[in-house]
């Protein structure tokens, strides 16, 4: 396992590609070594996707259970990156953790690309901004997260992983899935997957950044990265197609065009 | 000599939604919509087990009242309301509520305060019961399903605190609750406070358990899990130096009824099990996706095929033989009361589901008479198990 000291402590790290440091924060799950988007990514910088605590192989202390222990555990991983600037990825949960991030003031951050973050409040009380992940069925998160649920790579697990699950794979893989369900769990129960006082905050988001969105996602619709763009300063929107809540996954070209296209990199090689 | 005691625990089902509604529905708690809940209905059920509490009173046995939310299994949904009401209406019996979930409520001051409230308005009749909440709970009470066993435990040392502090305001900083002034009145009728039991088979929580002295309740934990359960108790207090438990530290729920015949029993007995067959239905993401459900190493074997599937099989001679029921004429439920007895190295209190499923009101209060006229009197008095000789059996 390669691992990135960060703080006090050691993180499960994918690394992937050479050059200009791009840190992907990982949603549901730590990125897949399957997923078909690291590669294309690395072409164009080091991929460096570190596991939460308590996903994958990460160590999680006993007290480190919020959003606060994992907005100040990425600027430790920010500061271990030796780069003096990283472009910053940050995919559903972990587009949360990166606008928090970016709204610390971070000074490394060179660009902020979203895809398909929660985090916020937008919607009135009795409208659901974001599906509940821990109170809806697996099958109907797995309608929900995909344009095509047939897309879905081998050995990828994302929302509505339950239903995926057969008597094929490994205890340790359903070991794995468990501790990062259990994980996710304990930093956005409750309130679910926003924090309350972030909308207000996301002015304070200075540098570059595009909000990339499936345009069939239905976990957290088009409509609601509309008005997270517009809180963020000079943020761009973009739809990808045929996508869903996991654009990374589903339209993996498509994706990648356009972050690097934002990074300011020719993206046709 | 141990006198053993029974105890009448009802959750008070509402078994009348179409069959049709529930095959159709993900859940048969947490979501299903009330509308499938008549108050019509629900007031006349309200009154026929209280009415079966009254005889409870008259007869001499224990009343027991829990809380579940949201589905057909339970019309408690507030257990220290319904305490308090079984405690005004009753004056003899002991009272014990199992429990409010407090893994759910946010303030276990507020906890604290309905209790020692029920203690003077009983005048010191409340046991207090801890349970840590099923999956489904977590959902109707938007609580976090992750370290409810650290929030259960901080729980009961605040309400322990606040039941025992007389001297004015304390603060409490913890993990899980803060409360800066903790003053409740009126303190508890009993001192220092009321009985404290626990509902589980978690053995990690059985040996706290144990080394606090709180009584453990199993429910249809069978011989086998019974029996390793108390073990685990009785030897963490040995290994700490603290002297062996009486039984009465040890509970066990199971179905029951008593009837004229053991035909009579069987029949009227088979209505009970809709318990499990049909209240219990849960979706996944309310039961085994739910996070923190299992430690994370003992998930394959909950999600692998076939696990997890609704039991359809459970007659009452099965569940009489795996010690999850009690049912008979008076000597066959004596009988196999002291069988579990000796099987599980002893357990004072039995907590009698009867009044459950599809039975009536009717036949629940003429086994509640059969079981305390017939079956009470000849469990008092009891040798005390010669727990070597259980040991030997057990290995051979």
């Amino acid at each position: 396992m390669t691992t990135l000291r960060a703080g006090r402590l050691e993180l499960e790290v994918l690394r992937r590609g050479k050059g200009a440091p791009i840190l992907v924060i990982h949603g549901v799950n730590p990125i897949s070594s399957h997923a078909p988007f690291v590669d294309r990514l690395a072409e164009y910088g080091e991929v460096i996707a570190p596991s939460h605590p308590g996903f994958g192989a990460s160590e999680r202390p006993y007290d480190f259970d919020t959003m606060y222990d994992l907005v100040n555990l990425y600027l430790d991983v920010l500061d271990a990156i030796p780069a003096e600037r990283v472009t910053v990825i940050g995919l559903s949960f972990g587009g949360w953790i990166a606008a928090e991030l970016a709204v610390t003031g971070a000074r490394k951050i060179d660009r902020l690309i979203l895809a398909d973050p929660v985090g916020i409040k937008i919607g009135g009380r009795e409208e659901r901004d974001i599906v509940h992940f821990f109170n809806t069925s697996p099958d109907e998160l797995i309608r929900r997260s995909w344009a095509d649920p047939s897309l879905r790579p081998d050995g990828v697990y994302a929302l509505g992983w339950q239903a995926t699950i057969t008597d094929a794979m490994t205890d340790a893989e359903m070991v794995a899935l468990a501790r990062n369900w259990d994980s996710l769990c304990l930093y956005a129960w409750k309130p679910h997957m926003y924090n309350p006082q972030l909308a207000y905050w996301l002015r304070r988001i200075v540098v570059p950044t595009l909000v990339l969105w499936g345009d069939h996602d239905r976990i957290v619709t088009p409509s609601y990265g509309r008005a997270y763009a517009d809180l963020i300063p000079g943020a761009r929107f973009e739809l990808i197609p045929n996508a869903g809540h996991h654009p990374d996954l589903e339209q993996p070209e498509a994706f990648v065009e356009q972050v690097v296209r934002f990074m300011g990199k020719d993206a046709s090689r | 000599m141990t006198d053993m005691e029974l105890w009448n625990h009802c959750e008070n089902p509402y078994p009348f939604v179409p069959a049709e509604v529930l095959d159709a529905a993900e859940a048969a708690r947490a979501s299903l919509p009330n509308k499938y809940c008549e108050p019509e209905i629900a007031a006349r059920l309200y009154d026929e087990v209280f009415e079966e509490y009254r005889l409870c009173d008259d007869i001499g046995l224990h009343i027991v009242t829990n809380e579940h939310h949201s589905g057909i299994n339970n019309l408690w949904a507030a257990s220290p309301v319904i305490t308090g009401i079984v405690a005004q209406m009753t004056s003899k019996v002991r009272i014990l509520s199992l429990g409010t979930l407090i893994t759910v409520r946010p303030d276990p001051v507020r906890v604290a305060t309905e209790y020692a409230t029920i203690d003077v308005i009983s005048r010191g009749r409340l046991d207090i019961g801890f349970v840590k909440s099923g999956a489904t709970e977590m959902v109707s009470g938007d609580a976090n399903p992750m370290r409810i066993r650290e929030r259960e435990w901080e729980a009961i040392d605040l309400i322990e605190k606040s039941l025992t502090s007389h001297d004015g305001p304390f603060s409490w900083e913890g993990k899980f609750f803060s409360h800066p002034h903790v003053n409740i009145w009126p303190r508890p009728y009993q001192s220092p406070r009321p009985d404290f039991w626990a509902a589980t088979s978690d053995l990690p929580t059985c040996a706290e358990l144990g080394r606090r002295g709180i009584v453990n309740t199993l429910l249809f934990g069978g011989y086998t899990r019974t029996k390793l359960a108390f073990d685990t108790y009785k030897q963490a207090r040995a290994a700490i130096g603290l002297p062996k438990p009486k039984e009465d530290r040890f509970s066990y729920l199971a179905f029951c009824y008593v009837g004229d015949t053991d035909e009579e029993a069987f029949r009227i007995g088979q209505k009970i099990p809709w318990f499990l067959t049909v209240s219990i239905k849960s979706a996944p993401q309310m039961s085994k996706f739910q996070p923190g459900q299992l430690p994370p190493e003992m998930v394959p074997g909950a999600w692998r095929g076939g696990a997890s599937k609704r039991p359809n099989n459970l007659n009452v001679e099965n569940l009489v033989s795996q010690g999850l029921m009690f049912a008979g004429n008076p000597d066959t439920v004596v009988k196999q009361i002291k069988e579990f007895r000796r099987r599980v190295g002893g357990v004072g209190r039995i907590i009698m589901m009867t009044r459950q499923g599809l039975v009536t009101h009717a036949e629940a209060m003429k086994s509640f008479n059969l079981a305390a006229k017939e079956v009470l009197p000849r469990l008092q008095g009891l040798e005390p198990i010669d727990d070597e000789a259980v040991q030997r059996a057990a290995a051979e």
